[in-house]
């Protein structure tokens, strides 16, 4: 059952970020992930504050910038965008990937981004080290689900089945706080175990995700998403896969290589971008970049599957792609 | 082991008393008007908007919340409890501990090991430690984590492969081995000597659990030393027996009321500890108490399927003769006695002809939560070896998997002495029949093709089975009551398990006395109110009740008729009962309308009393089956789509055709479950505690996993033998051979044998990777 709390349904964004000052203050957004971390008792909780009715960080609008999504779209809303599908096919089908049709109903953009690890130990009865315990469980525990790359200390996955899509096109992320507004790459919001093993973000406290800034896309871009999970729904990602190829003819020209389900954070295999790189999309370098992308992993005792499972969905990812 | 001795998991502890023999034997039914129609749920409407009451949703004015706390580690000694705290906080009524004197009772685990109802000693994690009943639910959780207590952590043993070793902790004094069963027939070493391909494979099936959709729970009331129970059960005299037992109370003094439930797959026969401690929580506070279990505490201590390791080594002919089955298993049903091995030997033991044969199962204890009769115990597991075998076999000898099964399918029980023959097998029909419908040899043809380019991969599977129980058999008494003007209530005490049972029963009475099953009323799962029956369970509801619930509508039928042929004036043998009327045969003219018959009227009501005869003396009442399917395997990536499965199964007849294909629906829903996607996982190097213990760690398959194209195909033997309505069982048969026949459908696609359970992307991915590296 729940702990007692206060909950607070903001007015704006000042009141949400004056009210998110106090100490045990979270942020309710779709609540998808809120309410079973307070049900697991994952943290303390002594106030939800909603964004819920803040209109403004509702909608989808363009301009010459790019394409603004506001974090409290919802999953939903993106996977049946037309413009996303058209230009950022990658990020609808990751949104339409993520979980179940009553989730992504409910579950927003921030709070995929900002969701907490779904890591057994973390989310279970056990006192681990992202909750200030001594020490991490899956390491010689049952860690099938676990890391491969960035392990360190924690070897949580990174939920996020948007993120690696957003990562791939070079999104920007807007931050707002009390202190004032910032926007940085989407690819620095996140934090490996060995920076900080007990947050996922850089966000500092009382600070909200307004909106991603999605770039126009390249001529020439292909893009997708592509996710293994144990079952067909409502699951995260055991292995995943973001690309963004630009293509000259036959070779490619430069690309992006984003993992999900590999490491503590979305995972831009730079091993996989270079491998690729200025070679033709052709089954043999498919197999290469695949290789490339796990040529540093550190398997666990239950997850070396993630080797080639990652070689395999890359391989298959690229080679649809080329195709397509 | 004879012919009407299916009676055993679920009758397990409880008294089973004799009915008379019933007064009729009526000749089997030639044509039927409704049975074997497909109609909709008696009160499909009412589940379907919400207003049938199911146990979770009592409330009863004055009621208090229960909660259990359960020890959290899988192995402990519980010190001191603190409940001052607890006691304390607004709201809280009670709380009870080991040491509380109303609740020092006893709790079986088996007929042989009894512990404390709280006991001190707790071998897997979430026993119960202690209650609390509050005002409300939440008061009487924070109360419950309010609780402090001392525990004693001991070392543990989750790994039943490691519970034999010398060195492993004791789940109880003396050892960890609860028990070893042996069988053989003929002999094994001349088998493997006539034989000419031997193979020998070992397999593993994962513990599986229930997840019914309602969770385990009741609501205990008193009034003065009465004790009315509200619980979601199989069976409610199984649970007055219990309660009344442990409680020491007449039996007249609880009642157990189980109209509507959500669904127990074998995990709710019985009195559970809540039962006992809402009734104990009830009586101290003198209020209603309701204690249902949260979703994890019912993964963790609500039931499992065991799981089992097993080796078999088998023989067969170049023709396809089975010469030998050697076969062992080590299984667990937790932390006390369970079944962890109960019937996992038995389809080598009965489902194909085979002359030698030997089993060893080994049941033992380790730290987690006791099993409960899981569909169809012990027979997925064992399919899922067996199968998979005979498809290894076959692929050696280079016969079609079906045409091996077709050369071994026996017309009597091999296993049970002397080898009585079953009353009907339709084996030899759910293959071939199955095999046309499915499309066996195109289908097998096609995914035989080369298919250069492609990383996806087509396969086709089969397995088939049998189910040791589905007979069903005495005691079973029924209530068939008619008014005055016509319309019926229909009484009886089996719980309808989801399966459609209250529907089934009511087309037997439309049958017989022409009513409508939407005006016949009826009154279930309630001891206060109905007549003894066993547990929903064994797939034995339908074989017993409904021959019991035909000959109670017969006895209305003759009383009326005679009640009419007073009005008639004329001999009652010569009356036939038409729509609402009772008619001469002779004369038609000379017919008068069920509401104007004067004796009815005069009376109000005719009372017919049906019981459920003996089955026929050394004969086996079992159903067979097979199942067909085909796979898409993506060779990049271990994925496995289910594009399409067929079920043929031989129940008998069909009483219901829609809920005869949910079954079938059902049941291979969940083997996809087994096969592809669920395994409980215990922490078993560090903690031992349960990791994936929710709806989304622990994975069901979801619709997306279950392929809309399922075809059942009933096949309709004649079993006017063993009873008056010629019916078996359906229910778990068709859960059997599903997981087996995946296997083999993967195997078809890719050549690769995954022998343990779940076939997912894990497992698949890197065996795969493994053959290309051998390619």
């Amino acid at each position: 059952m729940m702990p007692e709390f206060t909950y607070i349904r903001a007015k704006s964004l000042k009141d949400a970020f004056s009210h998110l000052s106090g100490e045990g203050a979270r942020i309710h957004a779709g609540g998808t992930d809120i309410l079973g971390c307070m049900r697991d008792k994952i943290f303390d909780v002594k106030s939800v504050v909603s964004i819920s009715g803040l209109n403004d960080l509702k909608g989808i609008r363009e301009t010459g910038e790019g394409l603004h999504i506001g974090a409290l779209v919802t999953l939903t809303e993106i996977a049946e965008n037309p413009a996303v599908n058209g230009r950022y096919p990658a990020l609808a089908q990751g949104a339409a990937s993520a979980s179940s049709p009553q989730l992504r109903n409910q579950g927003t953009i921030g709070g995929n981004l900002c969701q907490k690890p779904r890591c057994w130990y973390y989310r279970g009865e056990f006192h681990c080290l992202r909750k200030g315990g001594d020490r991490c469980f899956a390491v010689a525990g049952e860690n099938h689900y676990h890391c491969i790359l960035g392990g360190e200390g924690c070897y949580i996955v990174h939920p996020s089945d948007t993120a690696p899509a957003l990562i791939a096109y070079g999104a920007a992320v807007h931050i707002e706080g009390r202190k004032g507004k910032r926007s940085i790459p989407i690819e620095n919001l996140f934090v490996l175990p060995s920076q900080d093993v007990t947050r996922e973000t850089v966000l500092e406290p009382g600070e909200i995700v307004t909106e991603i800034l999605l770039p126009p896309p390249a001529k020439q871009m292909k893009s997708s998403y592509r996710k293994v999970r144990a079952r067909r729904s409502w699951d995260f990602a055991v292995a995943g896969v973001a690309l963004a190829l630009q293509l000259k003819g036959d070779i490619v020209s430069s690309a992006r290589i984003v993992l999900s389900g590999a490491a503590p954070i979305p995972w831009r295999s730079k091993e996989a971008e270079d491998s690729i790189t200025g070679k033709i999309l052709d089954t043999a370098n498919a197999r290469k970049t695949g290789a490339a992308a796990v040529s540093g992993a550190q398997p666990l005792e239950h997850n070396g599957y993630k080797i080639q499972l990652f070689r395999g969905i890359i391989e298959e990812a690229l080679i649809t792609i080329s195709a397509a | 082991m004879n012919g009407n001795d299916d009676g055993f998991y679920y009758l397990r502890g409880i008294p089973v008393p004799e009915t008379p023999l019933p007064d009729q034997n009526p000749q089997p039914w030639q044509k039927t008007e409704v049975v074997g129609r497909p109609l909709p749920r008696v009160d499909a409407y009412e589940r379907v908007s919400g207003n049938a009451i199911y146990p979770s949703d009592i409330v009863l004015p004055n009621m208090l919340y229960a909660a259990v706390l359960r020890c959290p580690h899988p192995h402990a000694i519980v010190g001191k409890i603190d409940t001052s705290a607890a006691e304390r906080m607004p709201g809280v009524r009670a709380v009870i501990t080991g040491s509380s004197p109303e609740a020092d009772f006893s709790w079986p685990y088996s007929p042989e090991m009894k512990t404390k109802l709280f006991n001190p000693h707790c071998r897997f994690e979430g026993e119960e430690v202690a209650a609390v009943a509050a005002d409300t639910i939440y008061q009487a959780w924070d109360a419950v984590r309010a609780v402090s207590v001392n525990y004693n952590i001991l070392a543990f043993v989750s790994d039943e492969a490691k519970a034999l070793a010398t060195d492993a902790p004791s789940v109880h004094a003396g050892g960890n081995k609860l028990k070893i069963d042996r069988y053989s027939r003929g002999d094994v070493e001349q088998g493997f000597a006539d034989a000419d391909v031997v193979l020998e494979e070992t397999y593993r099936s994962e513990c599986e659990l229930h997840t019914p959709t309602e969770s385990h729970g009741c609501v205990a009331r008193w009034d003065g030393d009465h004790l009315s129970i509200w619980q979601s059960t199989q069976g409610v005299y199984s649970i007055q027996a219990t309660v009344a037992k442990i409680m020491d109370l007449p039996l007249s003094k609880v009642r157990v009321i189980g109209h509507y439930m959500g669904g127990g797959f074998g995990s709710k026969l019985g009195a559970d500890k809540f039962t006992i401690i809402a009734a104990v929580l009830a009586k101290i506070t003198a209020r209603p108490v309701k204690l249902f279990m949260t979703r994890e505490e019912t993964l963790i201590a609500a039931g499992n399927r065991p799981p089992v390791s097993m080796r078999l080594k088998a023989g067969v002919k170049r023709d396809g003769t089975l010469t030998t089955l050697d076969f062992s298993a080590v299984g667990t049903g937790g932390a006390y006695p369970a079944g962890g091995t109960s019937l996992v030997d038995w389809l080598i033991r009965d489902l194909y002809l085979c002359p030698n044969v030997r089993t060893e199962t080994t049941d033992v204890y380790v730290n987690a939560g006791p099993a409960r009769a899981f569909r169809a115990p012990g027979h997925p597991q064992c399919s899922w070896a067996l199968e998979q075998m005979l498809d290894a076999l076959a692929e050696r000898i280079g016969m079609d998997p079906l045409d091996l099964r077709l050369k071994n399918i026996p017309s009597y029980s091999q296993a049970r002495p002397g080898n009585p023959p079953y009353v009907s097998t339709g084996l030899r029909e759910c293959i071939t029949e199955g095999a046309k419908v499915f499309g066996w040899h195109e289908a097998r043809k096609k995914t035989a093709e080369p298919t250069a380019g492609s990383h996806i991969r087509r396969g086709v599977g089969m397995a088939s089975a049998l189910w040791i129980g589905g007979g069903g058999g005495p005691p079973s008494t029924i209530v068939v009551k008619l008014f005055s003007d016509g319309s019926v209530s229909l009484n009886m005490g089996a719980s309808d398990i989801g399966t459609g049972t209250k529907t089934v029963m009511a087309m037997v009475v439309s049958e017989e006395l022409g009513v409508k099953p939407d005006v016949i009323q009826i009154e279930n799962a309630d001891t206060g109110t109905t007549q003894y029956a066993t547990p929903s369970g064994g797939s034995k509801t339908v074989p017993t009740e409904s021959p019991a619930v035909r000959a109670a509508a017969i006895h209305v039928k003759q009383q009326l008729l005679a009640l009419a042929a007073v009005d008639l004036k004329t001999d009652e043998s010569s009356l036939t009962l038409i729509g609402d009327a009772v008619v001469s045969q002779a004369d038609p003219e000379r017919q008068i309308r069920i509401r104007d018959i004067s004796g009815l009227k005069k009376r109000g009501l005719i009372i017919g009393v049906g019981y459920r005869g003996p089955n026929p003396e050394g004969k086996v009442i079992n159903p067979f089956a097979a199942q067909f399917c085909e796979v898409e395997v993506n060779t990049l990536t271990g994925e496995v789509k289910v594009i399409r499965f067929l079920g043929a199964h031989d129940s008998g007849r069909v009483m219901d055709r829609l809920t005869f294909d949910n079954q079938v629906f059902g049941g291979i829903t969940m083997g996809i479950g087994l096969g592809l996607t669920e395994a409980r996982i215990l922490d078993r190097n560090q903690t031992g505690k349960m990791v994936n213990r929710n709806w989304h760690d622990y994975k069901i398959p979801t619709a997306m996993d279950v392929p809309a194209n399922i075809i059942s195909l009933p096949i309709e033997t004649d079993n006017r033998e063993a009873n008056t309505t010629g019916t078996k069982g359906l229910g778990e048969p068709v859960t059997i051979p599903t997981a087996g026949a995946i296997a083999n459908a993967v195997y078809n696609a890719v050549g690769v044998r995954i022998t343990g359970t779940p076939i997912n992307p894990l497992q698949l991915c890197s065996a795969l990777a493994l053959l290309r590296k051998e390619e």
